[in-house]
C-alpha cells in the first residue's frame, strides 16, 4: 500500500487556474463520488481550499494512480491536461505524509502558521469520511497531522502574533485595555478606511463606537452602514475623544487634526486613563508629538506594518522549530506504514498453515470417513487449534517488534523459510481482508504514534 | 531543612525561566508544580517550628525571613491560580530564592522568649509579613507594567509584548496588591503600637522602643509611602507608570528594613 499525493497550491499555479480547479465549487462530496466511481485509489481524501487542491490518496501502483488522478483533475474541472501538468506537484509515501503534515501546520500556507487551514484539514477528512473514502492508512495519516498542527501551534511561535495592520491594531489594543468589552472607539472621517476599521472593531467586541465627520450626514450615514454605531458632529470631537478609549484617525485633511497641546488638552480630565490613537490617514492626521504625552500609545499605519513585519520574521524565525516536529511525526508515521507492511505476510503465513491443515485432512479422508460426524467435527477442532497455537507465538512476537527495520526484518525471514512469496500475488487482497478482518496484528500493534 | 526548601525554590526558578524563555505550557505546569512542591514542604517546617515553640516561628530576623518568603510564595501562587497568569514567577522566584539562601546558610534557633507569645504579637508580626509579600507581588507587578509601557510606547513589540497580560490588568493587579499591603501594614503597626505600650512595664527592651529606632522608623516612612501611593491613585491620577515606580521604590525601602537593617545597623527592636 502506497500513499500518494497528487495537487496545485499558490506556490505553483495561479489564482486564475487555482479559481478552476477549486473543488468547493461543485462539492467535495460530488468529487469524491466521481473518484470512487473511477476506481483509482482505494482511498482518497480531497482538500480543497483557495489556496489549494490537494488529493491524498492511499493505493498500490504509484505511476498508476499519479496518472489516473491527474486526469481526474482535468477530467472534473473540464480543464485540458496540458496546460494543467507544468502546476501539478506530485508525492509518495512518506514525502506526501510530510507534506500534508506541513500543510497542517501552517507551514506551506501563504502566511506562515495561519490558523484556518488545520479547520480546512479536518473538514476535509470528515468529508471523506462521510463518502467512505477513508481507510486504515488515511484515516491515520489525517489524524496524525491533525496531532502535527496542534503540537506545532502549542510548541513553537509560528502562529503567533498579528499578520494584518488591523488585527495588529486589535492585538495592540486588547495588551493595552485587556477586554475590549466595555470600551468605545472614536472613529475621525467617515471614508472607507476607517469605516473598514470600525467594522472590525466591533467584530473583536467593541460595543461603543462613535463616528464624527465634518459632515454630519456623511457621519450618520458611514454610522447606520456599520450598524449599532452612532455619529457625532465634528465640534463634539473632544468630548467624543474625552469619552473614549480608542481613536482612529482616517480622515483626508492635508493637515493634522489632532496636534499635541489638543490631545494635552483632551487627556487632563482622564487623568491616568490610557488612549490608544491609530493613525491610519495618509498624510497623518495627528502631530507624532503627541505620542510622548503620558498614557497616550500614538501608533500610525507604518508602525502597524513594521510590527506586522516583525510578526512575520518571527514567525519564520520559528519554522526551523516547526520542522523538526514535522520531521517527528513523518518519521513515526514512516514506522506505522513499514509495520503495516508485515500484515500481507501474517495473514498469508496464517493461510499457507490453514491450506495444509486442510490438504492433511482432505488426504486422510479415507481414514476418518471410518468415525462418527461427532468425533470428526473434534478432529478438525484439534487441528485448527493446533495451527492457531502455532501461530500464536510468532504473532506476538512480531506485535512486540520496537522498530519497523527490525520488523521488516523478520517478515523478509519468514516470507524466506515458509516461501510464503507465491502466496503473496494475492497480497493487495489479502491486505484488504486484513483490514477488517480479526488478523490485524499490526494496526494496534504500533502504539507509538497513536494518542 | 533550610538548604532543602532553598533547593526547591531554585529548581522552580529555573524551571520558570525556562517557561518564560520558551513558552513550552508542559514546562509552565512543572514550574508550578515544584513551587507548590516548595510551598509545601515550607508550610511542613513552618508548622513544625511553631509547634515546637508554640508560635508561628518570627521572632528573629532569620526566621522572619523564611516566613516571608513562605508567605510570598503562597501570595504568588494564589495570584497565579486566579489570573492564569505565569509570567509573573519569573520575577518573584529569584526573591524568593536570594532571601531563602539567608536562613539556608545561618540556620536559627527561634526563641521562646514569653514576652513574644500573645496574640498582639502575632498579629503583629504576621500582618507585617503579609503585607510585605503583598508589596513584593505590586513591586514585580509593576516592573513588569513598566517593561510593557515602554515597549508599547517605542513601538518595539518584542520579547515583553508576547510575553505579559495587558497594562490594565497588570495596573489593576498592582492597585489591588498595595491596598491589601497597606491594610495589613497599617493593622500590624497598630498592633505593634498596642503591644509595645502594653509590655512597656514588663521589660526595659520594650521601654526604649521609639520612632528613632531605625526599624520602627523605616516602617513609618514605608506606610507613609504607601498611603501617598493609594492617595495618589485616587485623587490626582497617579495610576499606570507612575503607580509602578512608586510600588517599585516601596518595596526597595520594604528590603532595605527588613535584611540590612536587621542584621547591620544595632537597633532596639531586636531581641
Amino acid at each position: 500500500m502506497h500513499l500518494l499525493l497528487v495537487g496545485i497550491s499558490h506556490r505553483t499555479a495561479p489564482v486564475e487556474l487555482r479559481e478552476r480547479i477549486d473543488f468547493q465549487t461543485r462539492g467535495v462530496d460530488l468529487a469524491l463520488r466521481a473518484l470512487a466511481e473511477r476506481g483509482a485509489a482505494r482511498e482518497a481524501v480531497i482538500l480543497s481550499t483557495c489556496n489549494r487542491a490537494e488529493i491524498y490518496a492511499a493505493c498500490d501502483d504509484v505511476h498508476g494512480a499519479r496518472t489516473e488522478l491527474a486526469r481526474f483533475v482535468a477530467d472534473f474541472h473540464a480543464v485540458d491536461q496540458n496546460s494543467l501538468t507544468p502546476h501539478v506537484y506530485d508525492a509518495a509515501d512518506l514525502d506526501a505524509a510530510r507534506h500534508l503534515f506541513r500543510v497542517a501546520a501552517g507551514l506551506d500556507s501563504l502566511v506562515v502558521g495561519e490558523p484556518q487551514i488545520l479547520g480546512q484539514v479536518k473538514e476535509a477528512h470528515a468529508a471523506a469520511s462521510d463518502a467512505q473514502m477513508v481507510g486504515p492508512v488515511l484515516n491515520r495519516l489525517f489524524h496524525s497531522s491533525f496531532g502535527v498542527g496542534k503540537r506545532v501551534r502549542t510548541e513553537t511561535g509560528v502562529g503567533a502574533g498579528a499578520v494584518s495592520v488591523s488585527y495588529a491594531a486589535v492585538a495592540l489594543a486588547r495588551k493595552i485595555f485587556g477586554d475590549l468589552n466595555g470600551r468605545s472607539v472614536v472613529v475621525i472621517g467617515a471614508g472607507e478606511m476607517g469605516k473598514l476599521t470600525a467594522l472590525h472593531m466591533k467584530s473583536q467586541g467593541v460595543p461603543r463606537i462613535t463616528i464624527v465627520s465634518r459632515t454630519m450626514a456623511h457621519a450618520a450615514r458611514t454610522a447606520e452602514a456599520i450598524g449599532g454605531a452612532s455619529a457625532a458632529p465634528w465640534d463634539d470631537l473632544d468630548n467624543a475623544i474625552g469619552a473614549s478609549d480608542i481613536v482612529i484617525a482616517a480622515t483626508g485633511a492635508t493637515a493634522p487634526i489632532l496636534t499635541k497641546a489638543h490631545v494635552e488638552a483632551v487627556m487632563r480630565p482622564r487623568r491616568s486613563r490610557p488612549l490608544f490613537i491609530i493613525d491610519i490617514a495618509m498624510p497623518r492626521d495627528v502631530e507624532p508629538a503627541a505620542g510622548e504625552i503620558e498614557q497616550v500609545f500614538l501608533y500610525n499605519i507604518d508602525d502597524l506594518q513594521a510590527a506586522v513585519r516583525e510578526n512575520l520574521a518571527r514567525r519564520s524565525s520559528e519554522v526551523a522549530r516547526a520542522e523538526t516536529i514535522v520531521a517527528e511525526e513523518v518519521d513515526r508515521f514512516g514506522a506505522w506504514m513499514k509495520s503495516r507492511g508485515a500484515i500481507p505476510t501474517v495473514v498469508a503465513l496464517r493461510q499457507r498453515f490453514e491450506r495444509i491443515r486442510r490438504a492433511e485432512l482432505e488426504r486422510l479422508e479415507f481414514k476418518l470417513s471410518a468415525l462418527s460426524p461427532d468425533a470428526r467435527a473434534r478432529v478438525d477442532e484439534i487441528t485448527h487449534l493446533i495451527v492457531e497455537k502455532l501461530l500464536l507465538t510468532p504473532t506476538e512476537q512480531l506485535k512486540s517488534l520496537g522498530d519497523a527495520e527490525t520488523a521488516a526484518a523478520y517478515t523478509e525471514a519468514l516470507r524466506r523459510l515458509f516461501a510464503l512469496a507465491e502466496e503473496g500475488s494475492a497480497s493487495s487482497e489479502v491486505e484488504r481482508d486484513a483490514a477488517n478482518s480479526k488478523v490485524e496484528p499490526f494496526t494496534r500493534a504500533k502504539g507509538r504514534g497513536s494518542r | 531543612m533550610n538548604v532543602l526548601l532553598l533547593i526547591l525554590y531554585a529548581a522552580a526558578l529555573v524551571a520558570y525561566v525556562w517557561h518564560f524563555a520558551r513558552r513550552e505550557p508542559a514546562v509552565g505546569r512543572a514550574a508550578t508544580t515544584l513551587l507548590v512542591a516548595a510551598a509545601l514542604a515550607h508550610t511542613f517546617i513552618i508548622g513544625m517550628q511553631t509547634m515546637e515553640v508554640s508560635h508561628v516561628p518570627v521572632t528573629n530576623a532569620t526566621t522572619a525571613i523564611s516566613s516571608f518568603v513562605w508567605l510570598l510564595a503562597l501570595s504568588y501562587l494564589y495570584t497565579e491560580m486566579t489570573t492564569d497568569e505565569r509570567a509573573m514567577g519569573v520575577f518573584i522566584l529569584p526573591l524568593l530564592v536570594a532571601l531563602q539562601t539567608i536562613p539556608a546558610l545561618r540556620p536559627m534557633i527561634e526563641a521562646r522568649a514569653p514576652l513574644l507569645q500573645g496574640p498582639l504579637f502575632g498579629i503583629h508580626v504576621l500582618s507585617l509579613l503579609f503585607a510585605y509579600a503583598s508589596f513584593a507581588l505590586a513591586c514585580v507587578i509593576g516592573i513588569t507594567y513598566v517593561l510593557l509601557f515602554k515597549e508599547i510606547k517605542a513601538k518595539h513589540l518584542g520579547f515583553f509584548y508576547a510575553r505579559l497580560p495587558s497594562l490594565q490588568v497588570l495596573d489593576r493587579m498592582n492597585q489591588r496588591a498595595i491596598v491589601i499591603g497597606w491594610v495589613f501594614l497599617t493593622v500590624g503597626i497598630v498592633a505593634g503600637a498596642i503591644w509595645a505600650r502594653t509590655y512597656s512595664g514588663a521589660d526595659p527592651h520594650v521601654r526604649a522602643m521609639s520612632l528613632q529606632d531605625p526599624k520602627i522608623f523605616v516602617s513609618v516612612v514605608c506606610w507613609i509611602v504607601y498611603s501617598f501611593e493609594l492617595f495618589a491613585a485616587r485623587r490626582i491620577g497617579w495610576a499606570g507608570r507612575r503607580a509602578a515606580y512608586l510600588s517599585a521604590i516601596g518595596f526597595a525601602i520594604v528590603l532595605l528594613n527588613f535584611v540590612p537593617i536587621s542584621y547591620f545597623i544595632p537597633q532596639s527592636h531586636n531581641f
